[in-house]
């Protein structure tokens, strides 16, 4: 039997949380099991705080995590990362998480503190387990658009996940990023895919 | 190919679909001939979908202009023969229950599904409303959905229901199947659509006038039709006890869950965590009205208490309580009133419905370590809110700034009449963020019968009141006709919720002499729920050109003497428009209509991004920025204020270059920056 796999996706809207649980689904549809996906959408304005609890395996009914109940954290956002690891990285939780801040309207206009991200990145690695952080929006962009930043962070996931038994491995991830992307994005996808495998790559040697 | 995988003719195919998308699936599959709907969060999916293969299955589908109109539509599609479905969010199926409860008398021929989208949490809603109390209220079979699989064959078989006992079907979902995603595999799509045709005395004479000369029961008219519908009620019941949706799991301990819709995936995903040495008794139950009381009898005869598990009021639970009563009096139920194991508000949820497991089966639920709670109290001390706001650049800001001087003004010119209390009534839509007080200060609960804070210094404390669509100029009339003069009487509303409900309070207004100031922020898109078309787009849901209606000309039509229309860009304008409209009303003991005018931020910058064009920003020119923050005031999420130097800034991530900022600036301190141009070089 696959052991049951449970990742969250954190972000703000307009980041591509939904899409990148989309591509995660279609992977472990690839692989035959079955899965579920927890979104609330929030309203149709931008910015807002969002996250999705993606659960995947033989056995699985409902569509959202318990507590420390994350195998992977996905963070779109530091801010968001760090409010969702919080409550649902599980201790040997693995971690890779954009550094690109996205400040709330409460920090900008001055009732809230942004904290210093690499005390999020630090309370990120206490509560879990391997963290990668790095700025994938720039990655994205380089790779040729920023828009292809949640792809860079599954690629950094990937590589992350190498070696532990989980239902997911590089290929299966870009299959799926091929078949969810639109045609003429493709090719930039996987190349932002690429560039976070390796930076991931990097950080772990 | 088609637009959308729903669309895709391959029995088999395994998708991971929201629940939303899966209810379209099944109306394709149905081959529903007839689709109509209001937009409305967690509901909007189904017709946001079918929209883009209507045309692949010659299926008309269309945003109607409320949902009561939606589902008059549909019954008139249903007894022609077609199949029909009308959907909804909860908060509309109270809109439709006036045709909901009738069409009952007398039913239809083609298969009719009423689909109403549930909020436990009040997500996206007003109330946390549970809408099934409502549809066993008119007395028709209800199904639940436990995932998106059951969601997507539910709406099939729910055609093939309503046309074998001749009435509705009711299909309830709630937020966690509507918007959560669930791997779904494909079934056949019929083939052979409807026909369509007209019998006044289809099986029965008079059939589609309630008030038809038809005999039943030894009565005539509508009580004969209630007669006749209430003998379908007794075949469902019957039928219920067969349903593919209901089963009984036997468990080797006597405890017995009946688990509804989803919160059997909780009850199943919970056991699997706790473990417990011995397996309950399961009832999963699809049909929340009528229940299956032959598998009820099973589970009461086999268990010694039975738990309740179903997300919304305790509906199951008092069904089964009345039933037990007659039935197995000494048998104790747990659930949401009795013994109570779970809460009566807010959603299930995982956690909750372990938790309750754990205490109705007596074995440990699990729990974070205190070490690990102590670190989670550490850490989360450095963690900052995400307030939610109206988008950066939103044209509704510039009208709430306009409002908020036009109401100090007319309080300052009217002092010797008024106290200086104002009233702004709120509706539903993007703009009803003008009562989320993001910035709240803490307000201690006012003993005074009279509230004196006028002042607030941000668009997020605007709106006084808020409860339903249109509620807002309907409110508004009977704090004016109950003598309230100590200020000026104001409501909003967008452009879709003036078509959906606005029209006949303003009518009303007219008629009966309020003299309020009415404001219609027309954004030209149902923009809250997803940018639906709305009457004032131009546009239909499957994008065909349609007229555009414009606010002022209906308003007019009901006799609105004195309308202005104005550009919420141009902040100036709109207070000006606004204080000569609070006067006029005031002055002349009649309603006013001020229509702030600007397409939604969002819809522009998509497109002029999909064009490929480049938007400048902001910047404040510290040397010239004095500090004042009146432009933090205007509450746009782009415009920051820097504590330390003192000075304001733009956030340049999030500003679209509209303007708004500059504009409020008194000493000229906000500049485009020298890159790109402005939204207002592209769209004026
Ligand atoms: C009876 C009812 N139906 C649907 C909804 C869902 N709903 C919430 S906001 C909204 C849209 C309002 O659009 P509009 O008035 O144009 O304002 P905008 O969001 O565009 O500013 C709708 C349909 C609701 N709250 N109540």
């Amino acid at each position: 039997m696959v052991k049951a796999y449970y990742i969250m996706i954190a972000g703000v809207g307009g980041q591509g949380t939904v899409m990148l649980s989309r591509i995660i689904g279609d992977a472990a549809l690839m692989r035959g099991l079955h899965v579920r996906i927890g979104e609330t959408y929030g309203a149709a304005m931008r910015g807002g705080a969002v996250h999705s609890h993606v659960k995947v395996g033989e056995e699985i009914h409902s569509p959202l995590l318990m507590e420390d109940e994350a195998d992977a954290l996905l963070a779109l956002e530091p801010l968001e990362g760090l409010r969702r690891g919080l409550t649902y990285l599980k201790p040997e939780g693995v971690v890779v998480i954009n550094t690109r801040r996205v400040y709330p309207i409460d920090v900008n206009v001055g009732v809230a503190a942004y904290p210093p991200v690499d005390r999020i990145v630090d309370a990120l690695r206490r509560l879990g387990g391997v963290v990668v952080a790095h700025d994938f929006t720039a990655l994205a962009e380089k790779a040729g658009t920023s828009r292809a930043m949640n792809v860079a962070v599954l690629g950094a996931f990937s590589r992350v996940i190498e070696g532990a038994e989980t239902p997911f491995d590089r290929e299966v991830l870009v299959e799926a990023v091929k078949k969810r992307v639109p045609k003429r994005w493709v090719e930039v996808n996987v190349k932002a895919f690429n560039m976070g495998y390796e930076v991931a790559d990097r950080a772990l040697k | 190919m088609p637009k959308h995988v729903v669309g895709v003719d391959q029995p088999g195919l395994r998708a991971v679909l929201i629940g939303n998308e899966a209810v379209a699936r099944g109306a394709i599959e149905a081959a529903a001939q007839v689709v109509a709907g209001y937009p409305g969060t967690p509901s909007s999916e189904v017709i946001e979908t079918l929209s883009l293969v209507a045309k692949d299955f010659g299926m008309h589908v269309e945003w109607s202009v409320n949902e009561k109109v939606a589902l008059d539509v549909a019954v008139g599609a249903a007894i022609v023969g077609a199949r029909a479905m009308a959907t909804m969010k909860n908060a509309g199926t109270n809109w439709v229950m006036d045709m909901f409860a009738t069409v009952v008398y007398g039913g239809v021929s083609g298969g009719l599904v009423v689909y109403s989208a549930d909020d436990p949490d009040a997500f996206y809603s007003s109330t946390e409303q549970d809408t099934r109390p409502l549809a066993k209220a008119v007395g028709v079979l209800i199904l639940e959905p436990k995932d998106q699989q059951e969601a997507k064959d539910m709406a099939k078989a729910g055609f093939d229901y309503s046309e074998r006992f001749e009435l509705p079907v009711f299909l309830r979902s709630v937020t966690r199947i509507c918007h959560s995603g669930g791997d779904v595999e494909f079934g056949e799509i019929r083939r052979s659509r409807n026909k369509v045709f007209f019998d006044r005395h289809y099986k029965l004479p008079f059939r589609w006038n309630v008030y038809g000369p038809f005999k039943y029961g030894g009565k005539v008219g509508p009580t004969a039709k209630h007669a006749w519908q209430l003998e379908r009620i007794e075949e469902i019941k019957d039928f219920v006890n067969r349903s593919e949706f209901n089963w009984i799991e036997e468990g080797e301990v006597p405890l017995g869950i009946v688990a509804s819709g989803i919160g059997y995936s909780y009850v199943k995903d919970a056991l699997a965590k706790l473990k417990p040495d011995g397996w309950p008794w399961i009832l999963k139950v699809g049909t929340p009205y009528p229940l299956p009381e032959e598998a009820l009898r099973k589970l009461i005869d086999n268990v010694d208490k039975i738990l309740v598990v179903e997300e919304g009021d305790p509906f199951v639970e008092e069904q089964l309580y009345a039933f037990m009563k007659e039935y197995s009096p000494e048998k104790p139920i747990y659930g949401k009133t009795r013994r109570q194991l779970v809460l009566r508000y807010g959603e299930l949820g995982i956690a909750q419905v372990v938790n309750a497991l754990a205490r109705f089966l007596g074995v440990e639920a699990p729990n974070i370590p205190a070490g690990r709670r102590a670190v989670k109290g550490e850490v989360a001390k450095i963690l900052a809110p995400r307030s939610s706001a109206l988008c950066p650049g939103c044209q509704h800001l510039g009208t709430y700034w306009g409002l908020r001087f036009a109401l100090i003004k007319a309080i300052s010119k009217f002092r010797g009449r008024m106290k200086g209390v104002w009233i702004v009534n709120g509706d539903i839509g993007c703009y009803e963020q003008g009562g989320y007080g993001i910035f709240a200060k803490e307000i201690e609960a006012g003993e005074a019968r009279e509230s004196r804070r006028v002042m607030f210094n941000n668009p997020y404390e605007i709106l006084d009141t808020n409860y339903i669509m249109g509620g807002g100029i309907g409110v508004a009339q009977g704090e004016f006709h109950a003598g309230y003069r100590d200020g000026p009487i104001v409501a909003v509303a967008g452009d879709s919720t003036f078509f959906h409900a606005c029209m006949p309070a303003i009518a009303n207004a007219v008629y009966n002499k309020a003299a309020i100031t009415f404001i219609v922020l027309d954004n030209a898109w149902t923009a809250m729920t997803g940018h639906q078309p709305s009457p004032a787009s131009g546009v239909t849901a499957t994008l065909e050109p349609a007229r555009r209606f414009r606010v002022e000309d209906v308003a007019r039509s009901l006799g609105v003497e004195h309308v202005w229309v104005v550009d919420p860009y141009n902040v100036k304008e709109v207070e000006k428009a606004i204080l000569e409209a609070i006067e006029t009303s005031v002055e002349k003991g009649v309603p006013t209509l001020v229509v702030a005018r600007r397409e939604c931020i969002l819809q522009v910058v998509r497109r002029l991004t999909r064009e490929g064009k480049e938007l400048a920003t902001y910047v404040v020119d510290e040397g010239r920025c004095v500090g004042c923050r009146l432009c933090v005031q205007l509450g746009c999420p782009a415009v920051g204020w820097d504590r330390e130097r003192g000075k304001a800034f733009i956030d340049p991530v999030l500003c679209v270059a509209c303007g708004l900022c500059a504009q409020v600036c008194p000493v000229n301190a906000i500049v485009p920056s020298v890159k790109g141009k402005t939204l207002r070089d592209y769209v004026g």
